[in-house]
């Protein structure tokens, strides 16, 4: 099988980008997109050109390094995937396809398919966390979590901050990351002492780092790999009017 | 932390709930026009108008509202733009971005709907576009007061009016289906088991202020409401 693909090149954060062509061939519909990179990499180094710069780390889908958006779709076309999971068996032979870097003003680009996505650690230092004295590990069970909240918890702390649901919205907002942050620790008894103070930082660390503001539209949650719901994001507006109204 | 992106959504959302019972509240005044009688609409504007204090109160406090909504609204736009500076070469699938025309459009919308409001202060209200309605009276049980009956046929007559009137109420519409059902989520109300609900509810209601007010100039148009 054989993909056309444009793809974005950028030799650094201030240079001028543009789409360069590539043939990629002899592939087989089992390759993961990425491998598929690596296949247009060989060529490209063997031809002496500089291979294209794009981010990857486990290729199985739980650490959120990989960040294309193929024909105009963060991590591509499938519902509930990243890009090391997507497979060439999803696209046609001969397709053409359009590879991009994820775009916002907070995720400037590095070079080709890297972006700098450091505004998400400031936002997870400005209170991701919750605050424990050092001491003893608690005991097992000392704290008990109802099986739905446990759950619901987890549901939020599925995200692996890969940014894609920046990279869908039309706005660039940052939301939904956030609000799956604030929520997974707000969802459980070691996050309530820190919960107002926590809500409150992340979303100013949020607004500082340039990120834009959610209209309700929901294209993150469809694109999410880890399939966050955009619910959370009501439950830290809620959580953020709360907190703001006690603090009066 | 009002000034704060949440802060203003909330800001937003507050202000577009208190305007969405305005025009409610509107729309059923003005289905008094097919009481088959002048009287009483007539009756209804003149109760309206006859404490000044508060319906002046409550016109600049509605003033008040709509400000707060424009400039939440173009302020989070402003940033929305500046935080996406290059959009992809290629759109993605709307299906697969589950992105509604209606929720993209919100700015124009908005704002052919704010210059129709002007229009129409100026036309029902302020009564400058034309002078003639100044000075239609009537009388009910006695009492001297303004004829809003007659004004609005003779209003809608116009066919330009009416259809400007029939497109800003397509718009409302349009805004209304989103921004009813965004009220719920910057609430933090929405959730799996009401999205159906809140979806078809928000339409609903935008489909019902549609059909209220847009029917009085297609009726006055037909001739099925008459002087």
């Amino acid at each position: 099988m054989k993909l056309h693909l444009r793809v974005w090149r950028q030799k650094g954060r201030e240079a001028e980008g543009q789409f360069e062509t590539y043939e990629a061939k002899g592939l087989n519909p089992n390759m993961s997109f990425l491998e598929m990179m690596d296949v247009v990499n060989d060529e490209l180094t063997k031809e002496g050109k500089e291979p294209v710069a794009f981010e990857h780390d486990c290729r199985e889908g739980i650490c959120g390094s990989c960040a294309m958006v193929i024909n105009g779709e963060p991590h591509g076309p499938n519902k509930g995937a990243t890009t090391c999971q997507v497979y060439l068996r999803s696209f046609q032979d001969g397709e053409t396809l359009t590879v991009e870097p994820w775009r916002a003003r907070a995720f400037p680009v590095l070079k080709d398919l890297v972006t700098d996505r450091s505004a998400f650690d400031k936002v997870i230092q400005a209170g991701g966390f919750v605050s424990v004295n050092t001491g003893q590990a608690p005991d097992a069970n000392a704290m008990p979590i109802g099986k739905e909240d446990a759950e619901k918890a987890f549901d939020a702390a599925h995200c692996i901050g890969c940014g894609a649901c920046v990279a869908a919205c039309r706005n660039g907002s940052a939301m939904l990351f956030v609000a799956a942050k604030v929520s997974h620790l707000g969802m459980l008894p070691q996050g309530q002492p820190e919960r107002g103070e926590r809500v409150r930082k992340m979303v100013a660390a949020m607004d500082a780092a340039g990120f834009g503001n959610c209209s309700n539209q929901y294209a993150c949650e469809a694109v999410c790999p880890k399939e966050i719901s955009a619910d959370w994001i009501g439950r830290m507006n809620r959580d953020y009017a709360v907190s703001a109204v006690k603090k009066l | 932390m009002l000034l704060s992106s949440i802060g203003r959504k909330w800001i937003v959302a507050i202000s577009g709930l208190l305007m969405i019972g305005f025009v409610v509240v509107h729309m059923t005044g003005n289905l008094q026009m097919y009481a088959g009688t002048p009287d009483k609409i007539n009756l209804y504007a003149h109760l309206l108008h006859s404490y000044p204090i508060i319906l002046w109160a409550f016109r600049l406090g509605l003033i008040g509202v709509t400000a707060l909504h424009i400039w939440g609204t173009i302020s989070l736009a402003r940033e929305n733009r500046r935080a996406k500076p290059l959009q992809y070469a290629v759109a993605g699938r709307k299906s697969r971005l589950q992105v509604t025309w209606t929720s993209v459009t919100m700015v124009i919308s908005g704002t052919v709907i704010l210059g129709f409001v002007v229009f129409h202060l100026l036309h029902f209200t302020a009564q400058v576009v034309d002078k003639s309605y100044a000075s239609m009276e009537t009388a009910v049980g006695g009492v001297a007061m303004h004829d809003v009956y007659r004004m609005v046929i003779k209003g809608f007559s116009n066919p330009w009016i009416s259809g400007f009137y029939l497109i800003a109420m397509g718009l409302l519409f349009s805004h209304l289906r989103h921004g009813a059902a965004s009220v719920f989520q910057t609430f933090g109300l929405r959730d799996r088991q009401l999205v159906q609900v809140i979806e078809v509810g928000a339409w609903i209601l935008a489909m019902a202020l549609f059909v209220g007010f847009g029917s009085i100039p297609v009726g006055v148009m037909l001739g099925l409401i008459r002087p």
